[in-house]
């Protein structure tokens, strides 16, 4: 077979046929994949919201979502109607590659029961290790790093904890040690470790607040 | 027997990464460790294996003065199926290789293998000619991305193989990518020679 | 002062080439001497600033009403490739000394992934605002400074290789691979820069 000489007619026939073949094959696979694409998204953030506040990823759980302050605020109570938890996302533009976005699970008491670092821009290697960091305890080669400059400088232990989980921001100081809290920051990375921190503080405080909120329309019904 | 020699000719003798230096950017950019490098070089190959078979059959159909655009639109189409694809099935791969998965479309290499080969050869051939040559690009940055994961994170694949006081993190950040490319080209052609 | 946040991200701390690996094939391609790397600078600022708006454009007025999103990539990659051609006619047209000195870079910029790539994240409004809105102004902004963080690159590139060239270099490394070693210490370089812009916003804040 002879290839098709480049006649004006040929030329613009191929390349419509080809665009028009394409642009339907494009418009089917689109309408195949988007089911599931959407699914993907909300089984996604589903999982999240039960895992950080370590509930079974098979439970059945009631979600109701609030939005403020440009937060958004998932309460989430039990099949039996017990209260869970609420899971917040927060985001604090200053990471030290952009805005770091981090889902933090609350007990009622202001508890932490888990995170997760959802979006981030960080340097893998340093500040990407924040999504682990957060909720491990200090390991053992940091700890001896500890004790020995301990035992030879007569400095305190600089490996204290980088656990986060447990703590209550209402009560602890969730800034780095190096300006005075209680969380160490990652090794190397302070700034991605304040980001962090202050993202899961200002998580807590729309916390209470909706809290704070809910609690004074509830005695306001009260006294009808 | 002659298909086999095409197929072995991509992987070795005209590697797209180390020998013809083609697709430097997905290259560098997404072999910070083995499995993202390995995931990059199959989503290529499935790109350039659809779009040389099709633009194969289709070689006598398309007159030679549009044969460049018709061509980006058979490749720009599977780059968008591949995309489309990744995020239903593979998300958080999709998420891992982001803005490179779209910029298959213009990795030389794809273009260039139609180009010289599926414009002239036949379908089989040409499936065997973008498998080669896939398969060699997928090579490469296995190796490339293995390399840089073990000396930057002490592990390959994720198994941890040196301690961590051996790790140098310059490795997986982006000055690593052009060290380590450079000193395995100079491996290459010292090999060669 | 986030545009000139913008302006001090784009070109130093994320590099289009040394830290985001877009453009690299012109990057090693055409940076054997100083002249030639300032004419493919030029080029790309060109067509980039262009490309950026008309996709940018596109992407807000036509696939984004009717839904068709994703045809994004091919939308792009082909509106790209006419732009080129159409800036070759008329730059031959209108000003032939301006072409006398991009025409010969202007064929090779259609593959250059810089191009469709800064515009896929204009586009999207993925790139790093520096807490502005991600609209026409800021990504047009973004796309111009991130060419010139190209041509900056690439300028320094070509003048160390140009110096390069003079000196006796082991027999393996020669070629693509001295180059590359280069081009890692200048990324190294460029590294020190990391986390400027967000500490100069922290500051002023």
């Amino acid at each position: 077979m002879k290839r098709l000489s480049s006649s004006f007619m040929n030329m613009v026939l191929s390349l419509t046929i080809i665009a028009l073949v394409a642009a339907a094959l494009l418009a089917f696979i689109n309408s195949v994949t988007q089911g599931p694409i959407q699914t993907i998204k909300q089984k996604n953030e589903a999982d999240g919201i039960k895992s950080v506040l370590r509930i079974d990823a098979s439970e059945e759980v009631k979600v109701s979502e609030a939005e403020q302050d440009g937060f958004r605020l998932f309460s989430v109570s039990r099949a039996d109607g017990s209260y869970a938890g609420t899971a917040v996302r927060s985001t604090d533009k200053a990471g030290f590659g952009g805005d770091i976005v981090v889902l933090v699970g609350f007990a009622a008491d202001g508890e932490i029961l888990g995170y997760q670092v959802m979006e981030h821009a960080e340097t893998p290697g340093l500040g990407a290790r924040a999504g682990e960091w957060f909720r491990t305890a200090s390991s053992s080669e940091e700890k001896q790093v500890g004790s020995f400059s301990k035992a030879f400088f007569g400095k305190p232990d600089p490996a204290g904890n980088h656990n986060i989980i447990g703590m209550n921001p209402g009560t602890a100081n969730l800034t780095v040690s190096k300006d005075g809290g209680d969380v160490d920051a990652i090794t190397a990375s302070t700034i991605t470790s304040r980001a962090f921190l202050r993202a899961v503080q200002s998580a807590y405080n729309v916390f209470k607040g909706q809290q704070a909120d809910a609690a004074t329309s509830a005695t306001a019904q009260h006294h009808e | 027997m002659n298909n086999l020699k095409v197929f072995l000719n991509g992987i070795i003798k005209e590697n797209p990464t180390f020998v013809l230096l083609l697709g430097m950017c997905p290259t560098l950019g997404t072999t910070s460790s083995a499995l993202n490098g390995m995931s990059m070089g199959l989503a290529t190959t499935f790109v350039l294996v659809c779009s040389n078979i099709v633009i194969s059959l289709l070689r006598n159909l398309i007159p030679d003065k549009v044969h460049i655009p018709a061509y980006i639109v058979v490749i720009a189409s599977f780059v968008t199926a591949l995309q489309m694809l990744m995020q239903a099935y593979l998300p958080e791969l999709y998420a891992t290789l982001g803005l490179f998965i779209p910029l298959i479309v213009v990795n030389c290499i794809i273009l260039g293998r139609a180009e010289a080969f599926a414009a002239k050869n036949g379908p089989l051939p040409s499936f065997f000619d973008g498998l080669g040559m896939g398969l060699g690009f997928t090579l490469a940055l296995t190796v490339l991305g293995a390399l840089r994961e073990l000396l930057g994170t002490g592990a390959i694949f994720g198994f941890t193989l040196l301690p961590a006081s051996t790790n140098m993190l310059v490795f997986v950040l982006a000055p690593g990518a052009f060290l380590t490319l450079g000193f395995l080209i100079a491996l290459f052609n010292l090999i060669k020679k | 002062m986030a545009y000139i946040l913008i302006f001090i991200s784009a070109i130093l701390v994320n590099n289009i080439v040394l830290s985001q690996f877009l453009g690299i094939c012109p990057f090693l391609g055409v940076s054997k001497k100083i002249e030639t790397a300032k004419g493919m600078g030029l080029a790309v600022t060109f067509v980039l600033v262009i490309a950026t708006v008309v996709t940018y454009l596109l992407q807000v007025w036509l696939l984004n009403p009717l839904g068709l999103g994703y045809l994004q990539t091919i939308v792009f990659i082909l509106v790209i490739a006419a732009l080129v051609q159409t800036v070759e006619i008329v730059l031959k047209k209108l000003s032939p000394a301006l072409y006398q000195a991009l025409g010969v870079f202007l064929p090779l910029i259609t593959t250059n992934c810089c191009i469709l790539g800064v515009s896929i994240l204009v586009a999207n409004g993925t790139y790093d605002a520096q807490g502005l809105e991600p609209n026409l102004l800021t990504g047009v902004l973004y796309a111009l400074f991130t060419a010139i963080g190209f041509a900056l690159a690439l300028i320094v590139f070509a003048g160390i290789r140009e110096q390069l060239s003079l000196v006796r270099i082991p027999k393996g490394m020669q070629g693509m691979s001295i180059a590359l070693i280069v081009a890692g210490l200048l990324a190294l370089a460029f590294m020190g820069f990391s986390g400027m812009d967000k500490g100069i916003a922290a500051f002023f804040n």
